[in-house]
């Protein structure tokens, strides 16, 4: 038993990192396709991003309490959570058909303005995709580290920083798959300009990443209302703090920073793995960090008091229910 | 249209818990669930003057509620007479709502795999009767009736009293209005 104020868990934080990652994915490689042409992206990033969409999907469906209901969450179109469902089923489609716009045997390859439409909706779709877990937290009144329009930014932050990064890795496993290209089953990605200025790209994410993490957290510090303060506090001093700063700032923003900043590809390689390892830091440390409601009343010396479950009593308490029910 | 509202008076409750027990019992609960929690502040004050406050808390069946809206299953709802419901055969657990609110009334059954809330006890309201909390406080701290209707007696209280609503600055306009006071101030 447990009488801890139940709240999302850790699947949430893995259905926004994939999402997140995979709706930045498809954001670049829209963007790329829509201002340069085709074969600015890796056909397999292409193919990833709506993937990883459709891998953050499962694990909502997991996070339910009726998986097999699903589909009830498609119902209430002025619910922030249905919305995004939409979002997300409509980029995994779209997306992935835009992504088979790099295989020159599909009949349909050859079709540019088809190619167009779908890169300026890629464009659109990841960049919701990218954006609405920050949106619907930021909309959390009562949820003083969450509320407000700042988380917005610091999750499309993350997803640009791990979709771009996830693209530059897809980059380096598309090159040594170079022989698809030769046989002409998949696009030539290898003289992108995108690709090639990718790293320097995540590098500057990375830095905006960083600047706007300590100045949300400082703001929420010294900002408007003493419950604020106090949610921040666990980032600065509390049971967040280690892994924030250790985990997130240091190995997951500043380390990787400085690594795609060299031109050598090994840095590169490792200094996207870390950046991905900070985005995932970040999504579960900033779904943890709304556990804490805005408490009212005597309501914290209340919940202390309660048992947890592994109390003598409570062991025997449920032995009992279970004998008398068998 | 009614407009179903509690009012709960501070000074009269002294903390038995019997409105927990009796609702527990109602709606057959599980024993990690509580939708009634009475929680106490103090003491406070020095002695000899020392003062106690009780706050019974429960669904608080906002006019602007922030778990209907973050409900994508249209499981949550509110009834004209202002009573918020949860219907379960639509809920999935997704817990927008349980996030959403910000009493913390609402509660997930694990068992069930749905989240679950106090309904003012609308079996019993929709029969005439009171909900089973107001019917168990033997200190008569707890008041249900019609706001809308001027001479019930929530509408006489809140017009009498200065009442107030928790969390009222987040804009959600809850039915629940408390007449705050120290305990013992009834006697």
């Amino acid at each position: 038993m447990s009488h801890k104020h139940d709240s999302w868990g850790w699947m949430l934080a893995v259905d926004f990192f994939f999402a997140g990652m995979g709706g930045a994915m498809l954001f670049i490689a829209g963007i790329a396709d829509f201002i340069l042409g085709a074969g600015n992206t890796s056909v397999l990033g292409n193919f990833i991003g709506p993937v990883f969409i459709a891998i953050g999907a499962c694990f909502l469906i997991l996070e339910l309490g009726r998986p097999f209901q699903a589909f009830r969450v498609f119902m209430n179109p002025k619910a922030i959570l249905t919305f995004g469902a939409w979002n997300m089923t409509f980029a995994i489609v779209l997306g992935i058909i835009f992504a088979s716009f790099g295989i020159p045997v599909l009949p349909w390859s050859g079709l540019t303005v088809l190619r167009k439409i779908l890169a300026a909706l890629c464009i659109v779709l990841g960049f919701v995709v990218a954006t609405y877990p920050g949106v619907l937290l930021g909309r959390h009144k009562a949820r003083p580290f969450w509320n407000g329009p700042g988380i917005m930014v610091l999750f499309f932050l993350s997803s640009l920083v791990t979709g771009a990064a996830a693209h530059i890795l897809c980059g380096f496993i598309f090159g040594e798959s170079s022989w698809l290209v030769s046989q002409g089953l998949i696009l030539d990605a290898s003289g992108s300009v995108v690709l090639a200025d990718l790293p320097h790209i995540t590098a500057i994410f990375l830095l905006f990443q960083l600047i706007f993490w300590v100045g949300y957290v400082w703001i929420k510090f010294s900002g408007a209302s003493e419950r604020e303060a106090k949610a921040a506090q666990r980032w600065i001093h509390g049971d967040l703090s280690t892994s924030f700063k250790l985990g997130f700032i240091f190995w997951g923003t500043i380390v990787p920073m400085v690594l795609l900043i060299f031109t050598q590809h090994v840095l590169q390689i490792v200094g996207a793995c870390l950046a991905i390892v900070g985005g995932m830091i970040m999504r579960y440390l900033a779904v943890r960090g709304g556990e804490d409601r805005t408490w009212l009343p005597g309501e914290l010396k209340y919940r202390s008091k309660l048992p947890h479950g592994d109390e003598e009593f409570m062991k025997v308490f449920v032995t009992q229910r279970r004998t008398d029910r068998c | 249209m009614a407009h179903y509202a509690m009012v709960i008076d501070t000074r009269r409750c002294i903390g038995c818990h019997s409105c927990t027990v009796a609702c527990k019992v109602h709606n057959e609960l599980p024993v990690d669930m509580i939708y009634n929690p009475v929680t106490t502040i103090g003491p406070i004050g020095v002695f000899p003057n020392l003062h106690m406050v009780h706050i019974p808390l429960l669904c608080m069946h906002c006019e602007n509620t922030p778990c209907v809206d973050a409900c994508p299953t249209k499981a949550s709802l509110r009834r004209e007479d202002g009573i918020v419901w949860i219907d379960e055969t639509k809920c999935v657990s997704c817990k927008a709502c349980v996030m959403a609110c910000p009493y913390g009334a609402r509660i997930p059954n694990h068992g069930k795999g749905i989240v679950q809330k106090c309904d003012f006890c609308m079996d019993r309201v929709d029969q005439g009767k009171v909900p089973r909390c107001v019917q168990s406080c033997h200190q008569k701290a707890r008041i249900f009736g019609d706001l809308d209707d001027p001479n019930s007696e929530v509408s006489i209280l809140t017009n009498k009293h200065h009442t107030v609503r928790l969390l009222d600055e987040l804009g959600t306009k809850p039915s629940v209005l408390y007449i705050y006071g120290l305990g013992g101030q009834m006697r």
